[in-house]
């Protein structure tokens, strides 16, 4: 299998991204399909295989072997919004990250041209792709797609941010040739990486125009009301969105999709949800056999996690590493490997902190406002934690300390940031305390702030991730050995998410972003204040976000700087330009210390059926990432 | 006794109107709003959402009016339109999910509801007519046992039980396979195959109040006077136990019967939710926590109604069993 070492950051220009995987080399075979698809085609309900693939499919390189057809793929999601459906079915995009997660990658297109100010974007579409209805996939569906979902203004009121530029969605045009044209009114630098994402689905899902006309009020003025009624929607506005929009797309079993399977049992919720072979995927493995190897695929949907780790190890689940990959599930899930029948693979965390303490530099009480923002009372509070202790007592001894800092050997990783003020010295401790201009005491021994109150605040942490607690309950007691009252508080996270959105918080302890460079760029929010999750100063982030929004606050001189050089991130036409000008932005973020970290997020392990193969050894685990949707389900295979 | 009813109902319509301000009170009050909620979650997944998107979605659902406004339009589609409003969270009519859940919902409550009323009666019995003999004590040590095993405990012990030792899959009330298929013997014993874990974590808890329950009010009823005159008039004991005290010690079933329709709906929400069951509880419970405020509403409503109507219904069961009651 692959050797992880692949995964350093070799980033390569965006713009490099084109003919990557154009010729076949099997082409003088012909194509090779599924026993139960050749059944149809021989029955003459399926056209041939050579008819539902493009003239020129994309070819995948299997990562061990060339597999063979058949099986069922059995995972577990939780209820509710979950993305799982979406990783593991859905990641079918124009553009798609490479498994390294080093690039962005055709995937639906063939390829893609930027020019030099990254306003616009020339997809070439590979002609011959069908839907998986049969219907041909062509430049119209996407010109649909943005005429009358993204800038219909009912449909979509306000598009989201990375499909705007200069405070305008951006125009899809035909330029015939299977040439489409994305373009901006202002540079978007990082909209393919954007698009490789979770976001990326929302613009196939709302392409398929032959399918979805009919439930658009504009292309079916009379049929429309009988069919909101039928559905029991409220208008056709929210009719169209449950047909486009997640999770809502996947209850309606009737989307064409570009998808590897095709869902037939709808995500109502409840149960299961099954997804069966795309006749019409438009990819083939390098033998010319059409994938995905794998027949079916079933999520099973649970509402407690403890009953998804008992199906892992009791053999029910056959590839999965969320929900199961927790610290304290590891052991059980590694002991019964033998009985349950499965491997392991490493899900490397792409977040840098095990857990990162916040504290609010924009708090509405000036005595603590003054020492949060004082740095040597950051520094101090930072030399005032046992890391190591933390990792032998909290993480098994599978962490390391580390700061909020990119990970190390991505092209953002700065040793300094990385390392800075890790050292556990408690008298080093003080006398950055007695800096910080809080040296009196009161009677047990704890320090009083400017207003001559004792400095006493409470950490948040979700009730849901009880490591956190604990760890929160040990730095509780190094914090006290230097004078300072801290109070970690678990809470329901909507009631954290209330705080911050008013600016009410103390501070907040929680796993840190940021690990990866393409998740530093697209999700900053550690590294400034980017929005009200930036706890460490929830007022900017506001700011950033719309500053007139009543909890905004105008930012130090520094957090500015770092909100231009991020709207110069955005710009960058390569990502070359974008990293050298995110790297600017860390150093001031490395030279703020805004964030105390604790430790590395150790490896998490995820299962995969000893018969299953093509299944990475290591794999990046995060939303952005999409795992597993990038190490290529649709190569996944059995051993007969 | 028409008239009776009837002012009954009437009663009923301000208690409901009062109730369903209350329980909209209620969910309003936790601090912010659904789409927090939805961004907490996104962000515990290392998700994040558009700001411009969540600002949308705000004016969309009209979280940006005030509570009345809110309300007006929940309550008034349900008293002129019969239309409980749109679920946030599944964008699905909210009466869709709940009555799509309500039938397993009600299969595993009466199910269980069976099983408890039949180990419970004749246990009771039992146990108050052989008072502190061996077989009242094993069953009162039973008893005490199952009420005193936290229910959510005993469902991950059986749930690893049946997987270990019986290769049972996990959670839910059918296997994989049988999921999705439509309704056959198969997929009836599949279901009865995985009832058994819920029936006993649901029932033993109760089994062993309404044990006790029965055991104290019958051997209050074994020593009046009335029994004794009627075994002298030479009645057969067990005729004579059925017909006059066990009929009498049933009064404290028959009033709580009010509570048995709730209970159907919402039952065993933490149970429900270890064993990962397609019923109600979990989906109320989830509704809450997203503050996907017209689902959690009108579930509450429709308990609340429930109650109501089980009240009314125990009412006159009591009237019926008791002829102290029907002339009072």
């Amino acid at each position: 299998m692959q050797n992880f070492g692949v995964l350093r950051r070799q980033v390569v220009s965006a713009v490099a991204i084109a003919m990557l995987a154009s010729t076949w080399a099997g082409a003088a075979f012909g194509f090779q399909e599924a026993p139960q698809l050749k059944a149809l085609v021989d029955a003459g309900s399926l056209p041939p295989v050579e008819e539902r693939l493009p003239t020129n499919p994309l070819v995948l390189t299997p990562l061990e072997s060339v597999g063979s057809y058949g099986g069922t793929w059995r995972t577990a999601t939780f209820g509710g919004g979950d993305s799982e459906i979406e990783r593991t079915i859905g990641y079918s995009r124009l553009v798609r990250w490479n498994f390294e997660w080093t690039e962005v990658i055709p995937d639906i297109a063939e390829s893609v041209e930027v020019n030099a100010d990254a306003t616009e974007y020339v997809f070439t579409l590979r002609a011959g792709t069908r839907w998986s209805d049969g219907e041909p996939f062509t430049a119209d569906d996407l010109v649909f797609w943005n005429e009358n979902v993204l800038r219909n203004t009912e449909i979509t009121p306000s598009p989201p941010a990375w499909l705007m530029a200069g405070g305008e969605p951006v125009k899809v045009e035909d330029l015939g040739d299977n040439k489409v044209a994305f373009k901006f009114a202002a540079p978007n630098g990082l909209f393919l990486m954007n698009m490789a994402t979770v976001r990326g689905a929302d613009i196939l899902a709302g392409a398929p125009a032959h399918y979805l006309r009919q439930f658009h009020k504009e292309f079916n003025p009379d049929g429309i009301e009988a069919l909101v009624k039928a559905a029991g929607a409220t208008d056709w506005v929210q009719l169209f969105n449950n047909k486009v929009g997640f999770p809502g797309r996947w209850r309606d079993l009737g989307r064409p999709t570009l998808d590897p399977w095709v869902m037939s049992s709808p995500y109502s919720g409840t149960t299961q949800v099954v997804g069966e072979r795309n006749p019409y995927y438009p990819k083939v493995d390098t033998e010319g056999n059409q994938l995905p190897y794998i027949d079916r695929i079933t999520i099973d949907v649970m509402e407690d996690t403890q009953a998804i780790i008992l199906k892992a190890i009791s053999g029910d689940i056959d590839m999965q590493n969320r929900f199961i990959e927790t610290t304290d599930a590891r052991p059980v899930i590694v002991q019964n490997r033998e009985k349950g029948g499965y491997d392991l693979f490493i899900a490397r965390p792409a977040w840098s902190n095990a857990l990162l303490i916040t504290l609010n530099q924009t708090h509405k009480n000036p005595a603590l406002r003054a020492v949060f923002s004082n740095k040597d009372f950051r520094i101090g509070l930072s030399h005032a934690i046992n890391r190591e202790e933390l990792n032998q007592l909290i993480y098994a001894g599978q962490a390391k300390p580390y700061q909020a800092a990119p990970r190390e050997g991505t092209a953002l990783y700065d040793e300094q940031m990385a390392t800075q003020y890790l050292e556990y010295n408690v008298d080093l401790a003080n006398e950055y305390l007695d800096k910080a201009g809080i040296a009196e005491r009161d009677a047990e021994g704890f320090r009083l702030g400017s207003d001559g109150k004792r400095i006493t605040f409470a950490i948040d942490a979700l009730t849901g991730s009880p490591i956190q607690v604990d760890a929160l309950e040990m730095i509780q007691r190094y914090w006290r050995a230097v004078g300072i009252d801290m109070q970690p508080r678990p809470a329901e996270r909507s009631l954290i998410f209330a705080r911050l959105q008013t600016n009410d918080n103390d501070g907040l302890g929680w796993v840190g972003g940021g690990g990866y460079d393409f998740l530093g760029l697209l999700d900053p929010k550690w590294y400034f204040p980017h929005e009200q999750e930036s706890s460490f100063a929830t007022a900017w982030g506001l700011y950033y976000q719309n500053p007139n929004d009543p909890n905004a606050e105008e930012p130090s001189p520094a957090a500015k700087k770092q909100m231009d050089l991020y709207r110069q991130v955005q710009e960058a036409p390569t990502v070359e330009a974008a990293l050298a000008l995110m790297k600017e932005l860390l150093a001031i973020t490395r030279d703020e210390f805004y964030i105390i970290g604790t430790n590395l997020e150790p490896d998490r392990v995820g299962i995969v059926k000893t018969n299953m193969h093509n299944v990475p050894d290591v794999i990046p685990s995060t939303s952005f990432y999409m795992m597993p949707g990038p190490a290529k389900p649709e190569t996944f295979y059995y051993a007969q | 006794m028409v008239g009776y009813i009837i002012r009954r109902l009437l009663y009923m319509i301000p208690m409901m109107a009062v109730i369903s301000m209350v329980t909209f009170i209620i969910i309003q009050l936790p601090p912010g709003d659904f789409l927090t909620a939805m961004t907490a979650r996104l962000a515990s997944q290392s998700e994040s959402i558009d700001p411009g998107v969540l600002a949308g979605l705000r004016e969309r659902y009209g979280l940006d009016q005030p509570w009345v406004v809110q309300y007006w339009k929940w309550i008034s589609g349900i008293v002129l339109r019969g239309d409980f409003g749109q679920s946030f969270d599944w964008n699905k009519p909210v009466s869709e999910l709940i009555w799509g859940r309500l039938n397993l919902t009600m299969v595993v409550s009466v199910t269980t509801l069976i099983f408890v009323w039949a180990v419970a009666f004749p246990i009771g019995i039992y146990s108050a007519v052989r008072q502190y003999s061996v077989g009242d004590y094993f069953a009162t040590f039973l008893g005490f046992l199952g009420l005193a095993i936290p229910n959510f405990l005993l469902a991950l012990v059986l749930m690893f039980v049946s997987a270990q030792y019986f290769g049972q899959s996990v959670g839910g009330l059918f296997s994989p396979d049988y999921i999705n298929a439509a309704w056959s013997w198969g997929k009836f014993a599949d279901l009865m195959s995985h009832m058994w874990i819920p029936i006993i974590v649901l029932g033993t808890g109760s089994t062993a109040a309404l044990i006790r329950i029965m055991r104290a009010n019958l051997l209050d009823e074994l020593n009046k006077p009335y029994v004794d005159m009627a075994r002298a008039r030479g009645l057969g004991e067990i005729r004579l136990l059925l017909k006059y005290p066990v009929r009498v010690a049933l009064n404290p079933f028959i009033s709580t019967v009010g509570w048995v329709l709730p209970h159907l709906v919402s039952g065993a929400v933490v149970v429900s939710i270890v064993l990962s069951l397609p019923t109600t509880g979990p989906l109320l419970l989830s509704a809450l926590f997203a503050q996907d405020m017209y689902l959690a509403g009108s579930f509450i409503l429709l308990m609340s109604m429930l109650t109501l109507i089980g009240t009314l219904i125990s009412d006159l069961l009591l009237a019926w069993l008791d002829p102290r009651i029907r002339n009072g």
